[in-house]
């Protein structure tokens, strides 16, 4: 079987389980079992697909596409024809393999997590049509479709986040991330839209060929990075990036096997992934945007995430501020290290939920780490897995994490030698600090100390073998070994030695950031150095890998170190220290104000706004109506005369007609034969009459 | 051998399907005569089978393009034209004649006339006989005695239910009408013979390229067979016999006249306008007609009645079958369009109209037809609630009846989205926007079924409606085609694509 019908099978799996499960749900109660062999199914095709094309077509760009559409020449336009397709590449099959490893473990942890639900068969063939519609952003190889499956996640989402829609609160968060997604959305429709009438295609191939051939939107670079920021307003959404990210922390608000399957690991990475996919369409004016937004949305979150209770909310801050840093790499060039810690991210962020979803089962549904503590003892397994994923989300060498976060972090002082500007890495190491702090306060808080609520940490227990197996899995994945076997240097590893590389940018150079103007030469470079774009930009990264390794690791137990100090041994007191920076604490405690200033000034602003309509309907035009009615009653006497005698008697007239044709025609029906072949013969010498003069 | 018995045999090769029809038509009434009154459930397999064969012969000789029975006394013309454009039509004839037998063995209609069984089937084969010789005949004899044979076993069909006094009042109508139709067809081609001299329309148009005519005979002449053509397409001013007959005759049996008879017409108006009166295709697939005759006004404007009349006329009607009867006059209005443009792209558009019409149509009459099994009524009134009752049928009727009125996703869209395509690509701006406002109107009666079935609450408290297995299975060999071609309509247009070419032209 050649790898695209492999993928195609694999794409269209989910949806299978997705409509047997609906439908059979209604009347078996069994029917989930449906839909969890089938994604068990799609993972192990996964990997035969991974394999396949890792083994045997490792250079290879396979894709296949099929005429959808085809209007041939169309006035005023001219041709329309859309192609549907899929595109296998590595990043592509990596991704997937994610996606279905992740989702596969989300349905078995789901399998205890929701028992007892009463809408239990729908809440897998949910999670059968998200998985559907990501997978289709994985594959497609052009952006309609991608747009396409762009909307079904974000309705799959909708759906799973108001999973619980009796509670308000479910149904407001889950409204609340569909119309905020819909906002970046609009951007990138407007992208795809100049993409289409720039380059009449929307194949991703395509479009890279007639940039590269010098072929711009309106013959101005200016524009190409309108475009390009049009399409990353997409991601803004979906990834939850700054000023978008207000969706996410609500999102928690779905059931917890959902928040790390969708809000962790998979569909927020959909907007990181399509930057990967267009990244070589953005010129540097695009990236360095791109860079600044990833930036802001990984560092305001970190500061949101020192101060939360809720145990999920501090997940989905950190992961907003995990995505803004992906999203901050992508601008500053480091691909590879975004991709890679992509994947990365994926794993652990997958674990630390599940982790805390097992919590919050055994303790009955609270999710307040100030009323936890000493949990490890109860719960052995999911204490170590959760540290071993909080190590590696901390960036702790021999982990995962520190292997993707260290790419990055010495892209951002490449960046720095090359560009001589500071603010990313600055604004890398501290986030890498802050992270390490709060995840730290996290664990500690949770599962050391004393037990907080005696009666709760009473009835703590174990969560099942389901549940914990794919806790063991997840962190397992959480070490340095499955990617590299030089723990400190990730270049050497089989992922970015030969599975992803950096992509041919087809901007015009004078577009490009200076270092990516040189291409990388054909076999003059060794492994090692394809991860880059130039040998100025490979020698920039050598020299700030080891630098690096040190700063990003004393930075990491800085953090840890004073997490330590504040929770563990006590030795600082942090309510004290938020007394004394009460202000600071305020703003990271509610969250920097985000909702409460996009209450008042869009929401209010609305609000004030058909207040004011109305105030001027009241008075303005009120007032023009009283004044005029005053003159109307005047003219309306003149008029009355008029009305009642020549008016009236149009109408009546009219009235009259239309009946008496109606009748007519209903006339002409009569349901007599003799009529109907009169009626043809006199039309008969209509025509002729009509026509005879020709 | 003899001149004509070596026609006959040359010819054989290319008339497998209609051999295969007649060849049917005669088991059909063999085995009929061998089982006596009982076993008489193996007909409609019997048919079934034929009907298969012959579509296997079509489809064989999809991309032949050659005269049949050639008379080389007139420059080796034949009577028979065979091209993928007829083919294409005997593919529709062929599709719409299976649904129909599977339609008549599930209608309680037609299974209360049980010893008829023999006599039913027999003559759809020949109704099916008459129609692919429609579509493929270029002679105007062979042209009146097809038509004939179709308007003949159509009649006694329409009446087949012999108590219904409805039936048979459709019937008799019915008779007169067409006869009357067929008289003055026959008429007007006398009058044609008379200056051409010939009856073959490849002959005529050599005569008329060379231009030695009397014009208003002519006319008259085109005009008077016209009238045959208008009364098989149902085209107003000669459509009056369409909501009678269509109201009163068995369900199945206006199903197929809305589909297969008038598909039938259009494809030899289209041969017969475009053979006789053609002189050049340019290259970007426009026509260019001769002069003798403004077919192009006479067509829009015998298409804006139709369309107008046929939706105007629909809006009062409370009979859902009658209320189809209306609208299917209105398309009929929106196809006569796609020829009015004189284009490659317009034929196009009709033959992709044809195969979406095909499957929403049929559907349409399909859920009527198993509501008026369990309900016994097409009454508008009594749909109330329908939706609650049997939410499959409801839905389903609902898909069909959007799709009629060419709303996306479904596939009633792309045959409207073809059709002003081409007419915006012929400037015909105005003539488009009429249709278009035309199409506004149809969603007022369309949608008024929906909100019978779905708003209103049920006027009894009866249970709800079952339909067996086999019924669900052809609805949904109708309804999943509406959506499928609605989102993936590259086949049907590759198809269309490759059948626009007319023998010669």
């Amino acid at each position: 079987m050649d790898l695209i019908t492999l993928s195609v099978i694999i794409l269209f799996i989910p949806l299978l389980g997705f409509i047997l499960t609906l439908f059979a749900g209604m009347k078996f109660k069994w029917a989930f079992l449906i839909e969890n062999v089938l994604i068990v199914l799609g993972f192990i095709l996964s990997v035969v697909l991974l394999y396949t094309k890792l083994s045997g077509y490792l250079d290879e760009n396979i894709v296949s596409e099929f005429n959808w559409i085809n209007f041939g020449v169309v006035p005023f336009f001219g041709e329309i024809i859309v192609k549907l397709g899929i595109k296998l590449d590595n990043v592509a099959v990596i991704m997937n393999f994610t996606v279905f490893l992740i989702s596969m473990v989300v349905h078995l942890f789901s399998i205890d997590y929701m028992k007892g639900d009463k809408r239990y068969n729908r809440y897998f063939a949910y999670l059968g049509i998200f998985t559907f519609s990501m997978t289709g952003i994985v594959f497609t190889h052009n952006v309609l479709m991608m747009y396409i499956f762009w909307e079904l996640v974000g309705l799959s989402s909708y759906l799973l986040i108001g999973f619980w829609f009796e509670k308000k609160s479910a149904s407001d968060a889950s409204k609340k991330a569909f119309i905020v997604n819909r906002i970046g959305d609009l951007g990138m429709f407007a992208g795809i839209l100049m993409l289409f009438v720039t380059y009449k295609t929307f194949s991703f191939q395509e479009i890279f060929n007639a940039i590269g051939a010098g072929q711009l939107p309106f013959n101005s670079e200016f524009w190409l990075t309108i475009t390009g920021l049009l399409l990353f307003c997409g991601a803004i959404g979906k990834s939850a990036q700054f000023p978008l990210h207000v969706w996410l922390p609500d999102a928690m608000e779905g059931p917890t096997p959902v928040s790390a399957l969708i809000h962790a690991a998979t569909m927020v990475a959909a907007g990181v992934y399509f930057i990967v996919r267009i990244f070589p369409i953005l010129t540097g004016d695009a990236l360095l945007v791109i860079g600044i937004i990833g930036a802001i949305s990984a560092f305001i979150p970190a500061t949101i995430a020192l101060t939360q209770n809720d145990i999920k909310r501090v997940l989905a801050y950190s992961t907003v501020s995990q995505l803004g840093y992906m999203i901050m790499a992508l601008g500053i060039g480091a691909y590879v290290f975004a991709f890679f810690h992509l994947i990365t991210h994926a794993f652990f962020k997958a674990c630390l939920f599940l982790g805390s979803g097992s919590v919050i089962h055994s303790m009955h549904h609270e999710q307040d780490i100030q009323k936890m503590g000493g949990l490890r003892k109860k719960m052995p397994v999911t204490y170590a897995t959760f540290l071993l994923a909080t190590l590696a989300l901390s960036g702790i060498p021999l982990t995962s994490g520190f292997l993707s976060k260290d790419g990055i972090l010495a892209g951002t002082l490449a960046y720095t030698s090359l560009t001589g500007n500071w603010f990313f890495t600055f604004i890398g190491f501290t986030v890498a600090a802050l992270t390490a702090f709060y995840m730290f306060r996290l664990v500690i808080l949770t599962f050391h100390g004393e037990p907080k609520n005696k009666e709760k940490y009473d009835h703590a227990h174990e969560s099942p073998f389901l549940m914990i197996m794919p806790l063991i899995l997840l962190s397992g994945l959480s070490i340095f070994i499955w990617y590299t076997p030089n723990p400190f240097n990730a270049d050497s590893g089989w992922v970015l030695s030969k599975w992803v590389k950096a992509p041919t940018i087809v901007t015009p150079e004078s577009a490009r950031y200076s270092f990516m103007v040189e291409e990388p030469k054909e076999g003059s470079i060794n492994n090692h150095e394809e991860v880059t774009f130039s040998h100025e930009y490979t020698h920039a990264m050598h020299s700030a890998h080891v630098p690096t390794i040190f700063l990003s690791g004393f930075v990491a137990g800085l953090g840890i170190l004073f997490a330590l100090l504040f929770y563990q041994w006590k030795k600082l007191d942090a309510d004290k220290l938020a007394a004394k920076i009460k202000p600071l604490y305020n703003l990271s405690y509610n969250k920097w104000y985000f909702d409460e200033f996009y209450n008042t000034v869009f929401v209010g602003g609305t609000l004030a706004f058909s207040n004011f309509l109305r105030w001027f309907d009241n008075t303005i035009i009120d007032g023009i109506v009283n004044g005029s009615a005053a003159l109307t009653r005047g003219l309306s006497k003149v008029s009355g005369r008029f009305d009642s005698s020549v008016v009236d008697g149009l109408v009546n007239f009219m009235a009259y007609f239309s009946g008496f044709i109606g009748l007519f025609i209903r006339k002409l029906q009569t349901g007599k034969v003799q009529t109907y072949i009169v009626l043809v013969i006199f039309s008969l010498l209509i025509l002729l009459f009509l026509f005879k003069s020709f | 051998m003899e001149a004509p018995l070596k026609y006959i045999f040359d010819s054989i090769q290319f008339l497998k399907p209609e051999i295969t029809v007649s060849l049917f038509l005669v088991i059909l009434v063999t085995v009929d005569l061998i089982l006596g009154k009982k076993n008489k459930q193996i007909l409609p397999y019997i048919s079934l089978a034929g009907l298969l064969i012959t579509g296997f012969f079509v489809i064989q000789q999809f991309e032949t393009s050659a005269f049949a029975s050639v008379q080389n006394n007139i420059g080796n013309f034949g009577l028979i034209a065979v091209d993928s454009f007829g083919n294409y039509f005997k593919l529709i004839i062929i599709l719409s004649s299976i649904f129909i037998i599977l339609f008549s063995i599930s209608s309680i209609e037609i299974k209360q006339a049980f010893d008829r069984h023999g006599e039913y089937y027999s003559l759809i084969f020949g109704m099916i006989l008459g129609m692919m010789l429609m579509v493929s005949s270029v002679d105007l004899i062979l042209i009146y005695l097809s038509i004939e044979l179709v308007s003949l076993s159509s009649y006694v069909l329409a009446g087949f239910t012999k108590h219904s006094l409805r039936n048979s009042e459709a019937s008799l109508k019915y008779i007169i009408y067409g006869s009357a139709a067929s008289g003055i067809m026959l008429f007007g081609i006398s009058i044609l013979y008379g200056i051409m001299g010939t009856t073959n329309i490849y002959a005529i148009n050599t005569v008329l390229q060379n231009g030695a005519f009397q014009p208003l005979a002519l006319i008259i002449s085109c005009i008077l067979i016209f009238t045959g053509f208008g009364f098989k397409i149902s085209a107003a001013p000669f459509h009056f016999w369409t909501p009678d007959v269509y109201e009163g005759a068995p369900i199945a049996i206006t199903a197929y006249l809305s589909i297969a008879s008038k598909a039938a017409g259009f494809a030899l108006l289209i041969r017969f306008i475009k053979i006789t009166f053609i002189q050049a295709i340019g290259s970007d697939g426009y026509w260019q007609l001769l002069e003798v005759i403004d077919w192009k006004s006479f067509l829009i404007i015998i298409s804006i009645g139709t369309m107008t009349l046929g939706n105007f006329a629909a809006l009062w009607q409370d009979n859902l079958k009658r209320m189809l009867a209306y609208s299917s006059i209105a398309h009929a209005g929106y196809m006569i369009l796609g020829l009015a443009v004189f284009s490659d792209q317009g034929i196009m558009a009709i033959l992709i109209y044809f195969m979406v019409y095909l499957f929403m149509n049929l559907g349409a009459f399909f859920v009527v037809m198993l509501i008026a099994n369990r309900i016994g009524s097409e009454e508008i009134d009594d749909y109330d609630g329908l939706g609650y009752k049997t939410p499959l049928l409801a839905v389903s009727l609902g898909v069909f009846l959007v799709s009629l009125t060419g709303l996306p996703p479904t596939a009633g869209f792309i045959g409207k989205l073809y059709l002003f395509i081409a007419l915006v690509d012929a400037k015909m701006i105005v003539v488009a926007i009429i249709a278009l406002l035309n199409t506004v109107v149809s969603l007022y009666y369309y949608v008024r079924v929906l909100k019978h079935m779905f708003l209103a609450k049920p006027k009894s408290e009866e249970g709800k409606i079952a339909i067996g297995y086999a019924d669900t299975v052809v609805l949904m060999a109708l309804l999943i085609p509406v959506f499928v071609f609605g989102l993936y309509f590259t086949p049907i247009v590759n198809l269309a694509k490759n059948s626009i070419a007319l023998l010669g032209f």
